[in-house]
């Protein structure tokens, strides 16, 4: 291994694994001097073509308090045949399958390459994947249509044996009856009564067994194994295989809500007891089993539990504004409504999609839980009509290379640690399963307090942080050489219905701050801390205003800076940072602008949705949320990475920017021009139309592969589009400086904002100042 | 004849800053792919405005009258890629912008296959063979699968005659439902249905209403007896028309 970045590559490749420090530090105080705690992102499933899963049970640690997985690390007698457990030293004796075993023949598990290793397990009854579309009807018809479309499509993206069922909601809520025969029927729920589960249940005559007659006969007769749950109750969810034909009437004969919305008034919608509906209907059918809730709104909900705006068009939905001044009417009530449908959906391993299509806000900012806690998805978008909405949903039923569903459920996360380690807390789309124990710390970091998190949803590239606490004391220092270890251990649904756990094990090497400092410091991933970061400052957002967030994320910098640099006290001129922290200042200025900290043109609504989306991509996705990327076309040269910058923009290139929500191309004025004189039409010219080609395929290598699909965004100099750009770009010249450069390139930006030069001659003015 | 199509046309009006739309296959296709557009530029150093690369237009900005952009250099034009993502040959053969040099125009091979109209050499469709095969296993399914649902299958393959013959269907879904027929007749039952999916995804405007019958029709034709299955496969060798299966 000859430098850390290819060591920190191979680890996230192997293992999906980044920690922010690859050297840890010995003791808990040394730790806290290091500013960014030990911590990492972690991508449970990360796809592994090469890791074909082992038939068998993992072996574990008999202590009953630890449980640890066998793994490279174990020091192994294999004469006695017994296992040393690296986390709790327990001596194990292996079980009898294992008789077999000597230095030449090892399973899989102790096989150093094997650090990341997936066993499939053959316990339970196998589940089908379950798919509850709730959808409203309070929609345009032209965004009903297609809708519908893209409903029947998906049932021919479902594997056949999946089951289904169908919502649909808007003054009144209705729960179809999915049969094979002709007749359908629904129960009708009135939008403005908040119903018990058990209310919910009886009323769908869920608790009473039904008598099998012909309805049985119907379901039945060309499934072999049935799952008990659909034994007694209604055709409520079915597989797809049978009931294909109707759903796809049914759908297709879906109305717009038959009610009248008078003049000024917004339709009513029962969004809240639509989904009460769908999660106490899962709940009575099929608890801890994946399943899906699917939800498709056009707009707010409007009456009954969950509403988020009343039905007066001259009453706005709120606004940033409106709730800094304590003037949002509904959101403690909202929020606190659907926060409890989520922990309920949490806890029976249900997730909750929100698929968001209207121009104005939904009331995402009150339903975002519903989707964070349950690992579900949130897609927004102005109209079902798009092809940003269509393909995203494609999307959501995409398949990996051995053609399943890149979509897992029920899974159970648990982190285990070595002694001188404890685990503070995870942020990214679970909840905590308030699983106590000796390597659960006191200081929480996230959602702590546990070891062990539930994830419903989760798909190759979901990713926690997950942050640690050294808890070695100064005066008792980890003998040199020593390692600490850190167990994940991953239980949940394959999408083809198998029960997996997958075990990743890791170690890190303790080293002493003291004499080995430039050793940890070279061992820090940037990139990683830059994330892991921004994940506890979004985190904090959430619950705190935002300019103290800021101000915490601005110290945090100060104290790294100091820690790390090497500079002359009050002498901002000799500041430097050794290249494993060069980008980090860099990746903070932008992550201060973002859209996740930042609230200023957006909506709640937006802000909620960016959100979402950052804290559960893995490290290169979120690193293009925080500091997008930008190339530039030219006819100098190949397309090259430029920088973020104002002066980056110049006539004669073209721009590709990618911020992960947007794709911007951008023409610079020269280009602009020759394109509007049609110089791509002519044959001498035809390496103009070449290089008007070359980000259009690059940018569509982008598209096809990013979930959810950004916006698409085709603009040149001077045209309104640009702003996308120009927002993003560090302001370096502006129109308060442009003429003391000398320079006349680049493009101007006309804003107060700080550019990243002020704002690195800050950061090393009080870095180095001695009264810091 | 499989359809070049990359892109399907997006609805009439496309929403703001909509994304261009794939198709199925071209979605399915992706993973071969590896983009690496994640580079950043490294920072500057120095805390003093970036060096802004000069641009080798001396005109710019642009006076009024609008400079050409720099000329296509015949002999060059073959190594000229531009594209980040596959580039290994990147590093040769990018053009400067010199004086303006005369050059015959490249002769510029038909680059884009608009889809259905490319491949023009194939001859049209017949809504009769398509209608027979599926018809044929329908025929078939009738002696095992219930009543009920082979009604349902029927009165779907109607709606597909009816739009077929009212010139209701695009010529690449005629093209694909040509197909489709081809391989459930042959017993290619995953690729019958792949093609199914294909045209549920990029097409499903046209085909929603009907395609369902023929995605059970492939589901319960798969699913018959080893007796049944040999009868249908019989029956549709000794077709007139089993030429098509090579073709």
């Amino acid at each position: 291994m000859s430098t850390y970045q290819e060591f920190i590559q191979q680890n996230e490749d192997r293992d999906g694994v980044r920690f922010s420090w690859n050297l840890w530090p010995s003791s808990r105080l040394e730790a806290t001097r290091l500013v960014v705690p030990v911590s990492c992102l972690f991508t449970p499933l990360k796809e592994r073509p090469d890791l074909p899963p082992v038939q068998y049970e993992p072996v574990l640690c008999s202590r009953a308090n630890c449980k640890a997985v066998l793994n490279p690390l174990c020091q192994v007698d294999f004469r006695a045949k017994i296992w040393a457990c690296n986390f709790c030293f327990q001596r194990n004796p292996f079980p009898p399958s294992y008789a077999g075993i000597s230095e030449a023949n090892q399973p899989a598990e102790l096989m150093p390459q094997f650090s990341t290793i997936e066993y499939i397990v053959q316990r339970g009854t196998p589940a089908p994947l379950i798919f509850l579309y709730v959808v409203d009807t309070c929609l345009e018809e032209e965004d009903l249509q297609a809708l519908k479309e893209s409903l029947q499509m998906s049932l021919s993206l479902l594997p056949p044996n999946a089951l289904v069922g169908l919502i649909t909601f808007g003054r009144m809520v209705q729960v179809h009856e999915l049969s094979c025969e002709g007749i359908a029927k629904s129960y009708v729920f009135r939008g403005t009564k908040d119903l018990s589960a058990k209310q919910i249940q009886e009323m769908l005559g869920l608790s009473k067994p039904m008598a099998s007659g012909q309805q049985a006969f119907c379901r039945y007769d060309h499934v072999p194994h049935v799952h008990p749950a659909l034994e007694n109750d209604p055709l409520f969810l079915q597989p797809v295989h049978r009931v294909d034909m109707n759903l796809t009437d049914l759908l297709g004969e879906l109305q717009r809500d038959p009610w009248p919305v008078p003049q000024g008034k917004r339709p009513l919608r029962s969004t809240g007891v639509a989904l009460s509906v769908a999660v106490g209907l899962l709940e009575g059918t099929f608890p801890n089993t994946g399943a899906r809730v699917m939800l498709f709104i056009g707009g707010p909900p409007t009456q009954g539990p969950g509403m988020v705006v009343g039905d007066e068009l001259k009453t706005p939905i709120r606004s940033w504004h409106d709730i800094q001044k304590d003037n949002a009417r509904h959101l403690k009530k909202a929020t606190k409504y659907y926060e409890a449908l989520a922990n309920r959906s949490a806890v029976n391993g249900h997730s909750i999609d929100i698929y968001a299509c209207a121009l104005d806000q939904t009331g995402l900012l009150e339903m975002k839980c519903l989707s964070n806690l349950t690992g579900g998805h949130i897609v927004m978008g102005d109209s079902f009509n798009t092809s940003l909405f269509k393909q995203t949903f494609q999307r959501v039923f995409s398949k990996d290379y051995n053609g399943d569903f890149r979509m897992a459920f029920g899974g159970v996360l648990e982190v285990k640690t070595s002694r001188e380690l404890k685990v503070c807390g995870a942020i990214g789309p679970c909840v905590s399963l308030n699983a106590k124990g000796s390597s659960v710390s006191e200081n929480e970091m996230g959602v702590g307090g546990t070891s062990q998190w539930k994830v419903c949803s989760l798909n190759p590239s979901t990713t926690l942080g997950l942050y640690f606490e050294v808890v070695n004391q100064h005066n008792a220092p980890v003998p040199q050489g020593g390692r600490g270890a850190v167990q994940f251990v991953t239980q949940y649904q394959h999408s083809n219905t198998q029960r997996r756990i997958r075990v990743t094990t890791i170690a890190r090497n303790w080293a002493d701050a003291q004499s080995q400092i430039q050793h940890i410091e070279s061992s820090f991933d940037q990139e990683a801390a830059a994330v892991l970061m921004a994940r506890l400052g979004v985190f904090r957002a959430e619950s705190e205003e935002g300019p103290d967030v800021l101000r915490w994320l601005d110290r945090q910098l100060i104290r790294l800076c100091q820690k790390f640099g090497q500079f002359n006290k009050d002498d901002p001129t000799s500041f430097k940072l050794s290249e494993s922290l060069s980008l980090y200042p860099q990746f903070m200025f932008h992550m201060r602008r973002s859209p996740f900290l930042q609230v200023f043109n957006n909506s709640p609504d937006e802000s909620s949705y960016y959100r979402h989306h950052f804290v559960r991509q893995d490290l290169t996705q979120s690193l293009i949320m925080i500091q997008p990327i930008l190339y530039s076309y030219s006819f100098y040269g190949p397309p090259e990475p430029v920088l973020l910058d104002s002066s980056s923009i110049l006539p004669d290139r073209i721009l590709l920017m990618d911020t992960f929500f947007q794709l911007v191309i951008f023409h610079g004025e020269t280009i602009a021009q020759w394109r509007k004189a049609g110089y791509q039409e002519m044959a001498e010219y035809e390496n103009f139309k070449q290089l008007l080609q070359a980000p259009l395929d690059d940018a569509q290598e982008i598209l096809q592969t990013r979930f959810p699909m950004p916006r698409y965004v085709d603009t040149e100099h001077g045209g309104s589009q640009a702003r996308f750009l120009l927002s993003k770009v560090n302001p370096s010249q502006t129109h308060n400086n442009l003429y003391a450069w000398g320079q006349e390139t680049g493009a101007p930006i006309l804003t107060d904002d700080v550019s990243l030069q002020v704002f690195m001659d800050h950061l090393k003015k009080l870095a180095v100042s001695s009264s810091a | 004849g499989q359809e070049k199509d990359k892109y399907i046309a997006p609805s009439a009006e496309r929403g703001w800053n909509d994304p261009p739309q794939f198709s199925y296959n071209l979605q399915n296709a992706r993973g071969q792919q590896k983009g690496h557009l994640t580079r950043r530029a490294a920072p500057p150093t120095s805390s003093a405005p970036p060096t802004i690369p000069l641009s080798s237009n001396p005109l710019a900005p642009p006076p009024c009258s609008l400079a050409p952009p720099p000329r296509l250099q015949g002999k060059k034009q073959n190594c000229f890629m531009m594209k980040c993502c596959h580039g290994n040959n990147r590093s040769d053969g990018f053009l400067t912008a010199g004086p303006p040099t005369t050059t015959t125009p490249p002769v510029q091979p038909g680059s884009q296959e608009e889809e259905g109209g490319g491949d023009q050499t194939q001859c049209e469709p017949d809504v009769e063979v398509v209608l027979s095969s599926l018809n044929r296993a329908l025929a078939t399914c009738r002696q095992s699968v219930k009543d009920q649902v082979c009604n349902d299958v029927e009165k779907r393959l109607l709606l597909l005659d009816d739009s077929w013959r009212a010139g209701k269907l695009s010529l690449p879904v005629r093209r694909r439902m040509e197909a489709l027929s081809l391989e459930l007749r042959a017993g290619h039952w995953d690729s019958a249905n792949e093609i199914h999916r294909s045209l549920m995804v990029d097409h499903v405007t046209e085909v929603s209403q009907w395609m369902v019958g023929v995605k059970r029709l492939i589901a319960e034709t798969r699913n018959l007896n080893p007796e049944l299955l040999e009868q249908l496969q019989d029956t549709s060798v000794t077709d007139q028309d089993s030429d098509l299966l090579q073709g």
